[in-house]
């Protein structure tokens, strides 16, 4: 594979290895083609949505080295060496279900669920990176996650359940 | 009553796959060979196509072919095309689709496309195109008439039955409105009386009267309604987003011209719909023709922006309101006039905000008049309790006004009109199936603490004012006349069949729990069976108007009494005795006497299809629904089948109502405000599914702080153009706008007319919410009415600084 | 209207040395485009309103990424997130009016991604624009928004030259405020200039938004100490909490000895093409207490000489609330 570093003055090559939980995928992409788009339309992972495309609801929400960013405002050609994760990859080895999925599920987070997978993405990069979060740091955290149908409430109870705080 | 299930919480059956991006939506389906279809939209409010020429796109490597109004029937004003011709009516309205190997191939070809457009006048402001001489929305006129065929014009669809016709007032009559006074002898579209107004409005202490405006808003929902078609062996596979399953199940076949046995409908998940979904839409034709004509799988994606303009969205509303309060609290009379922004399509839903006044505070006397006028805006449709919702918003101030001005409590003022389970209502004065809103008020005021919170300090801190209010919901909540499927196989397991849409509230699921109430069995041995009409589902009511979980628990219901019937005719026969000596209940139907004599459902289904005729399907009652029949002799002989048609009593209209209080403390310096505390109460009968009830009175109210403060239309009269296709302009709510914590509850009292007592409640949740909030941002100023939604931080600024540009221009459509 | 969601063909380079990334922008000059968190870049090429020929992603220079101590103050490398400003210890503790200011855009995502220099490089959010027609901005010659019925209610009171477009950016008042240096290199060498005379209204050059011409790189950002652990007051009024835009935003640094305020800088966004220094109220609050009264006697100088245009009056009054509440908070 070329490197961005071993051709410093050229455009960039087109078949390029990504990692997506934590497999590697050998893909061809466009040089100005988004990562969600790679996803769904060339890996065949469609848990990631496109709900606006223009990085203002989070529903294509996944993780690049744990930390949240929306898919659809994202080059495929960025992340190159990096390690993304999408909510089809949340599940241990076992099948078990990670820890905010199970508490969604418990809390009825999801209501049409089209935003479902970028709120779960937004929650497990919250709790990686603050463990036990108050409801008020959850929000904030939250906050680049539209619900069109209006479950916050719902998801922030998720959220204090998947981090051990409400039982 | 102690049920086994309802009132109990559960898992529906796809949440899991939500949570693990394993729940399909229609953008998630791929096909070998599928092909990507784009729209070209129109960039001019008003004209037509004079010619176009996609030479040079069809021209380029791998692009497939376009489609145009020209490969679909005719469609004449005011119905909604799915690509226009002769009349387009929006900036935005879908011209033609591209279909091309790629969806990037398809946009690029849509830029080589050269159209000739003819230019007409177009018109924004519904009071523009009512003035006369004022330009019309259509070259035929500005509102909608009913023709002879009148009666299938469903909003937002291609259906017809409708002219379009023209009414228009004075310079003076468009004057007075605009300055919020009535306008005299003008021309309405609509209108209804009862009681004598005039002789009512005599014996009222105090009257306010105030003009309003209430700005439409696109539903935005979050799945955009892209569609995905293939054809296979003469049938056509679609994979859809409606709120609803087999009535668009019906619907679709129509449009795409097909026999309903050769369409399989495919749509196990939705992502929201709010009322722009119930029924088919206008480009799903495309989809499914195109498709057809190409002879490949075909994606139509619809973008955000494309969402925007032909998803949907809220009419607009200019009114003038009057009414009367008796010396004793009581409303005595109300007069109001609506003018209603119907968009480019679909009708006005001012009858309907009318009925919102006369049944939740029961004026002895009432008038309506209203119009709806179409405008070169967005197509415009049913969007949670429409009319109903906004009406709550605008109103809530307003009465607040005469409360206040009567030297009521604002709290005494609701509870002294609140209707009770004899009130009657609109213009046939019709009544309830049961109304527990007296109980509701008491409940939610107590929860919330109005009478302390009343005497509390106004200013906080500084700059800030606390408000309080309240506002209430309502919208019709059941209809009756559906069917119920169930089938017990001889694997003991319960197939609960039904052909409600899976919209997002869990109620698909929820309603089926009346089967499993009535069977006595388990929910781990029931299947819910849904989502995709090839799986044989019956003839299920639509999605919309909170009317799913009254009507479904009913033919739900229905449906298992066939099926214990049936049980218990087998075990009688099997057995000995007769029907009514057994029971039912562990999965199995047994000797009351002596439970140790019985047969278990999976005996009892092999029983069944031994037996043949009724038990197994082979013969089903007449009066179910084709859909339910076709269903049912695809199932014959798999098992025992319970089917029928809800013909239980129904009298009078089943009411969803829902209280609200919100508690706001407002910074006067910005305009904005915290909401410090969110208490509402659904009286929606017995609570079904509580967490469900929980996630649909947090959402309505998230829609209803939408509604109050955020969410409108706004189009630039100069050109048509609008502001705010996408998320960011049109302001949905995030986390951060709305309460940390919202607090609900449900009454839980039964309706007599369901047999588990239950109502629906997804739009008065809404509406309840909204006019809420909006008494409380009056509270927080003083009892400054805006007479508008939504109240913007900017306005509540202008207020406060008295610089003259608050509430000065009345108007839709505009910041 | 075309409506799109992907974006057309076109280069990508991703140099590592900032050198290359230099050459390429001068080569490239007007066909070629400098992303950095690509927040403001992508939705334009979606909307094909900009047609760039190819993309220059920065984000692969290690040297413009950091936050470091200089002799006299911080340097910030243009790659720094939006996320990094508002989390970073010695940023936060010495300069907390611009990590306040970079807490307070768009959404977190939006901030993991979006860099200093994106955010002070954005440009302008009239709708119209936006909406890719032909105005004065986009080279044309007339202005949608300032029309007897234009829907302008997040347009400019100040300083409108044909076009009434306003700042978007949340950090760039404050950096005004801070006296940031902005550091910019191109083919000829390396140029500060003052966060103040970074910014250009259409009067200077209505096509851009700040002195950056083609060939230009934005690498860093430098703080002065001048104005650490000064007493700070940021605040951004939007109408929605996440994502929004500000409708007015207040940027002050004020250096308070003995209870006067010795020195001040205060900014407010959102109110004209530039971040708007109020050298008035700056001038007048100079030797008074930082207290309510002064804040009464000074507030409406804020915004003395506005000019409104159609449905932005309340600007007035919002922008004269959030100076005085900077004075009083």
């Amino acid at each position: 594979m070329a490197s961005a570093a071993s051709n410093p003055a050229g455009g960039v090559e087109r078949l390029v290895s990504i990692n997506v939980n934590g497999r590697v995928r050998r893909v061809d992409v466009l040089p100005q083609e988004t990562l969600a788009h790679t996803l769904r339309y060339k890996l065949g992972l469609t848990g990631a949505k496109v709900a606006c495309n223009r990085g203002e609801c989070g529903a294509c929400t996944v993780l690049i080295d744990d930390v949240n960013y929306y898919a659809c405002s994202t080059l495929t050609h960025n992340v190159k060496d990096r390690a993304v994760t999408t909510v089809e990859g949340l599940r241990a080895e076992d099948g078990t279900l990670h820890p905010v999925q199970a508490a969604f599920i418990q809390e009825l987070s999801p209501a049409c669920g089209f935003c479902t997978s970028g709120q779960v993405m937004s929650a497990v990069a919250l709790l990686k990176a603050n463990p036990r979060p108050t409801r008020q740091e959850a929000r904030e955290a939250m906050s680049g996650n539209l619900c069109r149908c209006g479950a916050y409430d719902h998801y922030l109870n998720g959220v204090m359940r998947a981090s051990g705080q409400l039982s | 009553m102690t049920y086994m299930h309802i009132g109990k919480d559960f898992t529906p059956p796809d949440v899991e796959a939500k949570v693990t991006g394993a729940a399909r939506y229609t953008e998630d389906f791929r096909r070998d060979g599928m092909v990507f279809a784009r729209l070209l939209t129109s960039p001019l409010p008003s004209g037509r196509v004079v010619s176009i020429d996609a030479s040079e796109a069809l021209a380029m490597e791998g692009v497939l072919g376009i489609f145009t109004a020209d490969d679909l029937p005719p469609s004449l004003p005011p119905a909604n095309p799915a690509l226009a011709k002769d009349f387009i009516t929006y900036i935005g309205q879908p011209i033609l689709a591209v279909a091309a190997e790629s969806d990037l191939i398809a946009e690029n070809a849509i830029e080589k496309i050269k159209i000739v457009f003819e230019r007409r006048p177009f018109v924004t402001d519904p009071l523009d195109t009512l003035l006369e001489g004022g330009p019309d929305p259509y070259p035929s006129g500005n509102t909608l008439v009913r023709n002879a065929s009148a009666g299938a014009a469903a909003a937002g669809t291609t259906a017809s039955g409708t002219d379009v016709g023209r009414i228009k007032w004075s310079l003076d009559q468009v004057t007075a409105f605009r300055n919020g006074r009535e306008p005299v002898g003008a021309t309405f579209g609509d209108e209804w009386t009862y009681g004598d107004v005039a002789a009512e409005f005599a014996q009222c202490k105090t009257i306010v009267e105030e003009p309003f405006v209430t700005i439409g808003y696109p539903h935005h929902s979050l799945e955009p309604r892209s569609g995905m078609a293939y054809w296979e062996n003469g049938k056509c596979y679609f994979h859809g987003s409606l709120q609803s399953h087999t009535v668009g199940h019906a619907q679709l076949s129509a449009m795409l011209e097909i026999d309903p046995a050769n369409l399989v409908f495919i749509n196990e998940n939705t992502g929201g719909g709010f009322g722009s979904k119930i029924f088919p839409y206008p480009i799903m034709a495309v989809t499914g023709k195109f498709s057809r004509q190409l002879n490949r799988p075909l994606q139509m994606r619809i973008t955000r922006e494309e969402e925007f303009y032909i998803g949907s969205a809220r009419s607009g509303m200019q009114g003038w309101l009057k009414v009367g309060l008796k010396d004793d609290g009581k409303v005595g009379a109300v007069d109001v006039i609506i003018v209603n922004d119907a968009g480019s399509g679909g009708g006005g839903s001012a009858s309907s905000s009318a009925e919102h006044i006369s049944i939740m505070y029961q004026p002895a006397a009432m008038r309506f008049r209203g119009v709806a006028l179409y405008t070169n805006t967005t197509p415009r449709g049913a969007q949670r309790g429409p009319g109903q919702n906004e009406m709550a918003s605008v109103l809530a101030p307003i009465m607040d006004k005469a409360a206040r001005e009567g030297g009521f409590d604002r709290l005494a003022v609701r509870r002294a009109n609140a209707p009770r389970p004899d009130a009657k209502f609109g213009p046939r004065q019709g009544g309830l199936s049961s109304s527990y809103m007296p109980e509701a008020i008491e409940k939610a005021a107590a929860m919330f603490r109005w009478d302390e919170r009343v005497a509390q300090p106004k200013v906080t801190a500084g700059n800030k004012v606390r408000g309080i209010g309240l506002g209430m919901g309502y919208h019709s909540a059941g209809a009756s006349g559906y069917d119920g499927l169930l089938r017990i196989g001889t694997d003991g397991k319960i197939y609960l069949h039904t052909g409600v849409g899976n919209l997002g509230t869990y109620s698909y699921a929820g309603v089926l729990r009346a089967s499993a109430e009535a069977l006595q069995c388990s929910w781990e041995n029931c299947v819910v069976v849904y989502g995709n009409s090839d799986l044989n589902l019956p003839h299920s009511t639509y999605q919309g108007g909170s009317n799913t979980i009254f009507t479904e628990t009913r033919s739900s219901h229905v449906a298992a009494l066939d099926a214990i019937r049936k049980l218990k005719e087998i075990a009688a026969a099997e057995l000995g005795g007769a029907a009514d000596d057994y029971s039912v209940g562990g999965e199995r139907v047994f000797l009351t006497s002596d439970q140790a004599k019985g047969l278990t459902f999976a005996e009892a289904a092999q029983k069944a299809i031994d037996l043949g005729g009724e038990y197994s399907g082979q013969v089903y009652p007449e009066d179910i629904n084709a859909t339910t029949k076709r269903s049912v002799e695809a199932m014959k002989g798999t098992g025992l089948i319970g089917v029928a048609k809800d013909t239980l009593p129904k009298e009078g209209t089943a009411p969803g109502f829902a209280i609200a209080f919100v508690e706001i403390e407002m910074d006067l310096d910005t305009g904005k405000y915290d909401i410090t505390d969110y208490t509402a109460v659904a009286e929606c009968g017995t609570v079904v599914h509580p967490q469900g009830l929980s996630q649909a009175m947090n959402g309505g109210g998230v829609w209803g702080i939408g509604m109050a403060g955020y969410e409108r239309h706004v189009y630039d009269s100069q050109n048509g153009l609008p502001a705010n296709v996408g998320f960011y302009q049109a302001k949905l709510p995030t986390y951060l706008d709305v309460p940390a914590k919202m607090l609900t509850a449900g009454m839980d009292m039964p309706d007599p007319q369901s047999p588990v007592g239950a109502r629906g409640i997804g739009e008065p949740a809404q509406g309840c919410g909204a006019a809420a909030l909006m008494s409380a941002i009056s509270d927080a100023l003083d009892g400054h009415l805006f007479n508008r939604t939504p109240v913007t931080p900017d306005m509540i600024v202008n207020h406060v600084a008295q610089n003259g540009f608050n509430t000065g221009d009345l108007k839709t459509n505009t910041f | 209207m075309p409506s799109n969601d992907n974006m057309p063909e076109m280069s990508l380079y991703q140099p590592v040395q900032v050198e290359d990334a230099i050459s390429l922008a001068g080569t490239l000059a007007e066909r070629g485009w400098l992303v950095g968190g690509g927040q403001d870049t992508y939705g334009w090429i979606k909307d094909r309103a900009k047609r760039p020929e190819a993309l220059i992603d920065l984000n692969g220079i290690e040297s413009m990424r950091g936050i470091s101590e200089t002799t006299d103050g911080i340097e910030i490398g243009a790659l720094v997130t939006l996320t990094e400003l508002a989390n970073n210890s010695l940023i936060k503790e010495r300069y907390s009016l611009l990590s306040s200011a970079a807490g307070r855009v768009a959404s977190p995502q939006i901030r993991n991604i979006g860099t200093l220099g994106g955010n002070v490089a954005q440009d302008v959010r009239c709708w119209y624009y936006r909406r890719g027609l032909n105005c004065y901005r986009a080279g044309g010659n007339l202005c949608y928004a300032d029309t007897p019925e234009g829907q302008n209610r997040e347009h400019a009171l100040f300083g409108a030259s044909r076009c009434v477009a306003v700042t978007p950016s949340d950090t760039a008042p404050a950096l005004v405020a801070l006296e940031a240096q902005m550091v910019i290199r191109n083919a000829g060498g390396e140029r500060i200039v003052a966060a103040e005379d970074f910014f250009v209204g259409p009067d200077v050059d209505i096509l851009r938004t700040t002195v950056l011409r083609p060939g230009d790189v934005l690498t860093s950002v430098r703080i002065p100490a001048k104005w650490a652990n000064a007493e700070f007051y940021f605040e951004k009024v939007a109408d929605r909490n996440v994502w929004d835009f500000a409708l007015v935003s207040i940027a002050a640094a004020m250096r308070v000895t003995n209870g006067t305020i010795e020195e001040s800088r205060m900014v407010a966004g959102a109110v004209e093409c530039t971040p708007r220094r109020l050298t008035n109220v700056e001038q007048a609050i100079q030797g008074r207490a930082r207290n309510q009264e002064t804040a009464d006697a000074v507030a409406s100088l804020a915004s003395q000489g506005a000019t409104p245009l159609n449905y932005n009056h309340f600007k007035i009054p919002l922008m004269n609330n959030l100076v005085k509440r900077a004075l009083t908070v």
